[in-house]
């Protein structure tokens, strides 16, 4: 799959959208940004590489009219649980699939670099080669791609109109949750005392939350409300934990595991962590996973009086 | 320990008086609990004043009481949202908090001997009522004063009780409208700004202050410029969500003046330098 | 001529170890791969080498503040009586903000002009402010995304700060800017500075040279922003990849914008003072439901009308925005605010 043949993707969908977001370069060498396209003539900018990170689905819900978008496997995930949710009418969304088998994280690449500055990225076969003051690096992608894609199943993605390039099947294991089982085992205090640490960092930017696919309820968040009540402005660790605890159980059974959260967080707190555990107890609970399959229902959208795998009156 | 030098920090004062104007209107009549302070108190119309409820929040509200009369500060309350619900739950003898007064105020000086034309919708009169009255006790210095005042229903007119003083009164024209037909209402009926343009004033040595829901102001500011009132003769007073009230925490801004420190207060001419951010 | 001060890298730990005894220092230090401000204790990892993620802003305009508590008092004669009394805080430490870079001092002098240059100063600003000495740190390389050069700033520039020390081979040199700055080098440990003086001048220079100058010049910019303001084609363009979070205000070292909210719990209360963005949608909610800022496009362009016109408009000309390039390195989509400038220049 070339960047030639994503441009052809997007110059046939153009004509029958009002825009089309894919990605061009950002600021410097590292960065990818979102680009909102309305103009052949803007084609040309499109770039298709491990740095196009951001999972563009998040701005459907707040689009009006046709919309054009690329999406990776990852970002699939998110139209189909829209779908499920009826957050976007699917037949006015044009959606450009692209095989992605990895991209990279900008943390753990700079990390690998020294925090230098970035004068030239390229691509070679498995690889990731960055120039920097102190000299070229050489990086193996596997080394520095996000959690997510090291069992990633979808390296075509689920729904697509048009498919730029061949569907590829993905290899690589499934998803155990091993980390949070791992970290499940440790004693209570020790969970509680590592997750105060990582949210006293936090500034309640909202970048998390504002960058979710599936948050779309941000202008009226319940956690800046005054009606309902339930956080005060002040700077302290309880409030930060409570706005990470309503966020991730307002994500159960919604989550698509796109881990943009973590991505954006200015104060790299490790916030996917949160959303895995409670993925991991809906896949337990319920045998779900969302937005796999358009048709699903989310669990917690459902009522029964007795659930199978709940024993409420053994609890 | 009240520090003079902090303007965060509320004087304490009581509620002596709240009068009903309307379903969802109440004014507060409130006088600070400091004797001396209230004796030292000081202000000029169009001035505004931030009314405290403490555990609940602060508001922006103008003083609408004129200070040629200080027995108290009266503010006039409508009902839109956490603060203003709560402090329509009041009962007289209740404490509340007052930061005033904030921001500038109507340039009475420079009307002096001119015509004076308000025009009024809805609570819009609060801030106008304080000129009114101020001008009312200094009648000498002004010439001919008329109020154009409407309301969506007879029931939302506030000042009840004033606006029959007013209309009684031989030194000043009092025009009421109501924006339909009601039955009990024998006066005009019309949009305010339908009403400016039957009534035609003249624009000659006249200033006209005008106070209302945005759509309101929009259309009475066309009008008068229809009449050929120029910019410098038109003056508002305007509203924004507001917090320090003293021109830092930064969101009442309109392009880089702030409505509670450079306002509320503004002629047309200053309004059009502004980017057009209401 | 100012008497200048020569620190061997060694005795870096002991000057912070002493200073910490009179004031409360804050230096940046490691938090994994995080940098942060945090206060000094003997032993903690310094990082000197690149910006702190949050810029130290915190210290003298913390996140949150109690600017009063409140008591209320039931009337034993008569129960429906409550009475209030407020008691407000203003005892500050004497604090050092040490090893922030110059674009973090340079935040503070765009805060002074908003707090302390006005009818009545903000006290709780003022208080921690006269209590601060800030002790910079040159650049010897510039961050990603930075531009401080075209804001009228520098990687060495003096404004904001107290003392700047500037990192040369076998130790630092600290030139002081202000009395305040003065008082640090009566510390032990210091050498006379005058030899390293023309060195440390040279590296300033050679970092200048490296910073990237996204714009040429910012002249006839705050109008040309001005005239742009109901073009809202250019601004929804410029915005639309911008997801409203707060991330851009909460790192910036200029931005200064508060929200004032109450809470209560029983018989007693407090207003807080915390750090809010207008970038979020409910900035300028009125109760009406009326909001003058609708739209992100609306919001993203007062964020960079305030920074590159309305605030240069009312302060002599100064930009409030010092270049460190947070926003862009932080910011989830990558929006770059020197790249809408440039684009609003030649629009």
């Amino acid at each position: 799959m070339t960047v030639e043949k994503l441009k052809e993707a997007v110059r046939k969908i153009l004509p029958e959208v009002d825009v089309v977001i894919g990605y061009r370069q950002g600021f410097d060498p590292l960065h990818a940004t979102p680009f909102f396209m309305t103009k052949p003539e803007q084609v040309d900018q499109l770039i298709w590489n491990p740095l196009c990170v951001q999972n563009l689905c998040s701005y459907l819900p707040f689009l009006k009219g046709k919309v054009g978008v690329i999406v990776k496997g990852c970002d699939s995930r998110a139209i189909v649980q829209y779908m499920q949710e009826k957050l976007i009418a699917r037949e006015n969304v044009k959606v450009i699939g692209v095989p992605c088998l990895r991209v990279i994280s900008v943390k753990k690449v700079m990390a690998a670099i020294n925090q230098q500055s970035v004068q030239e990225v390229t691509f070679e076969g498995e690889n990731i080669l960055v120039k920097t003051p102190e000299g070229q690096k050489t990086i193996p992608l596997a080394d520095v791609a996000p959690r997510k894609c090291a069992t990633c199943q979808l390296a075509t993605p689920l729904q697509y109109d048009l498919l730029a390039g061949d569907a590829i099947q993905s290899n690589k294991p499934q998803d155990t949750f091993e980390e949070t089982k791992e970290f499940e085992k440790l004693p209570l205090k020790e969970r509680r005392a590592y997750w105060e640490k990582e949210f006293d960092r936090c500034i309640r930017c909202y970048a998390c939350r504002n960058v979710c696919p599936m948050c779309i309820c941000q202008d009226k968040c319940i956690a800046e409300s005054r009606d309902p009540h339930w956080t005060s402005q002040r700077a302290n660790v309880t409030e930060k934990s409570m706005f990470h605890m309503i966020h991730g159980l307002h994500l159960a059974g919604r989550c698509i595991s796109c881990e943009e959260c973590e991505r954006v967080c200015p104060m790299d707190i490790p916030v996917a962590k949160i959303k895995k555990k409670i993925s991991m107890d809906l896949k337990e609970l319920f045998n779900y996973e969302a937005g796999m399959n358009p048709d699903d229902t989310p669990p917690l959208y459902t009522f029964k009086i007795e659930e199978a795998t709940i024993k409420e009156h053994e609890l | 320990m009240n520090s003079i030098n902090n303007p965060y920090l509320p004087e304490l004062a009581t509620v002596i008086k709240i009068i009903d104007e309307t379903h969802n209107i109440k004014s507060f009549q409130v006088v600070l609990n400091d004797p001396e302070k209230m004796k030292k108190f000081t202000f000029e119309p169009g001035q505004a004043g931030q009314l405290s409820l403490f555990g609940v929040g602060e508001s922006t509200f103008v003083i609408n009481s004129p200070p040629t009369r200080m027995e108290y500060l009266q503010f006039s309350v409508m009902k839109a949202g956490e603060v203003t619900s709560a402090l329509h739950e009041l009962a007289e003898g209740d404490q509340v908090g007052v930061r005033a007064p904030l921001g500038n105020w109507f340039p009475y000086e420079q009307m002096k001997g001119k015509k004076i034309l308000f025009i009024g919708g809805g609570i819009g009169l609060a801030p106008l009522r304080t000129l009114i009255l101020f001008m009312l006790d200094n009648r000498a210095d002004y010439d001919d004063i008329t109020i154009i005042y409407g309301a969506r229903t007879p029931n939302d007119l506030c000042y009840k009780d004033e606006l029959k003083e007013w209309e009684a009164r031989s030194d000043l024209n009092l025009i009421l409208t109501v924006d339909a037909e009601f039955p009990e209402w024998d006066k005009r009926v019309g949009l305010v700004p339908n009403v400016l343009k039957e009534i035609a004033p003249a624009p000659e040595n006249t200033v006209a202050i005008t106070c209302g829901p945005p759509i309101m102001i929009k259309f009475t500011l066309q009008a008068l410029s229809a009449l050929k009132f120029n910019d410098d003769q038109i003056i508002t007073t305007l509203e924004k969500r507001m917090k320090c009230g003293i021109g830092i925490c930064g969101r009442c801004n309109i392009g880089a003046m702030y409505v509670c420190k450079d306002g509320p207060v503004f002629s047309l001419t200053q309004l059009k330098e502004l980017p057009a951010e209401l | 001529m100012a008497e200048t001060g020569f620190l061997p890298k060694e005795k870096l730990p002991a000057l912070l170890d002493a200073l910490s005894k009179k004031f409360q220092v804050f230096a940046p230090v490691f938090e994994g791969d995080v940098v942060l401000f945090k206060r000094f204790a003997s032993g903690v990892e310094l990082c000197l080498t690149r910006p702190a993620n949050l810029p130290p802003k915190g210290i003298i305009f913390p996140q949150s503040e109690t600017l009063f508590n409140v008591n209320f008092k039931k009337d034993p004669e008569d129960l429906k009586k409550t009475s209030v009394e407020l008691k407000e805080n203003l005892d500050f430490a004497p604090t050092i903000i040490f090893g922030g870079r110059p674009c973090d001092a340079q935040g503070f002098r765009i805060y002074d002009r908003v707090y302390l240059e006005t009818d009545i100063a903000d006290p709780y600003y003022k208080g921690r402010r006269e209590k601060t000495t800030i002790v910079t740190l040159a650049c010897n390389a510039p961050s990603p995304g930075c531009f401080c050069t075209s804001v009228g700033r520098g990687p060495a520039e003096n404004e904001g700060s107290d003392l700047m020390m500037t990192e040369l081979e076998k130790g630092y040199f600290f030139e002081p800017i202000t009395e305040k700055g003065k008082e640090i080098l009566k510390e032990g440990g210091f050498e006379d500075g005058s030899a390293y003086k023309e060195q440390a001048q040279k590296a300033h220079e050679k970092v200048s040279a490296l910073v990237k100058k996204p714009f040429a010049t910012l002249e006839g910019t705050p109008e040309k922003l001005l005239s742009l303001f109901d073009n809202n084609q250019f601004w929804e363009g410029e915005t639309a990849k911008c997801i409203s979070c707060g991330a851009c205000t909460y790192l910036c070292p200029t931005c200064y914008c508060f929200n004032i909210t109450d809470e209560q719990a029983g018989n007693t209360g407090e207003r807080i003072r915390s750090w809010d963005a207008c970038m979020f949608s409910h900035f300028t909610l009125e109760a009406s439901s009326h909001n003058p800022r609708q739209n992100k496009h609306q919001r993203l362009k007062n964020r960079v009308g305030h920074k590159f016109s309305y605030y240069p408009k009312k302060y002599k000309g100064v930009i409030a925005c010092c270049g460190c390039g947070r926003c862009i390195r932080y910011c989830p989509v990558s929006v770059d605010i020197s790249e809408i400038v440039a684009h609003a220049q030649g629009a």
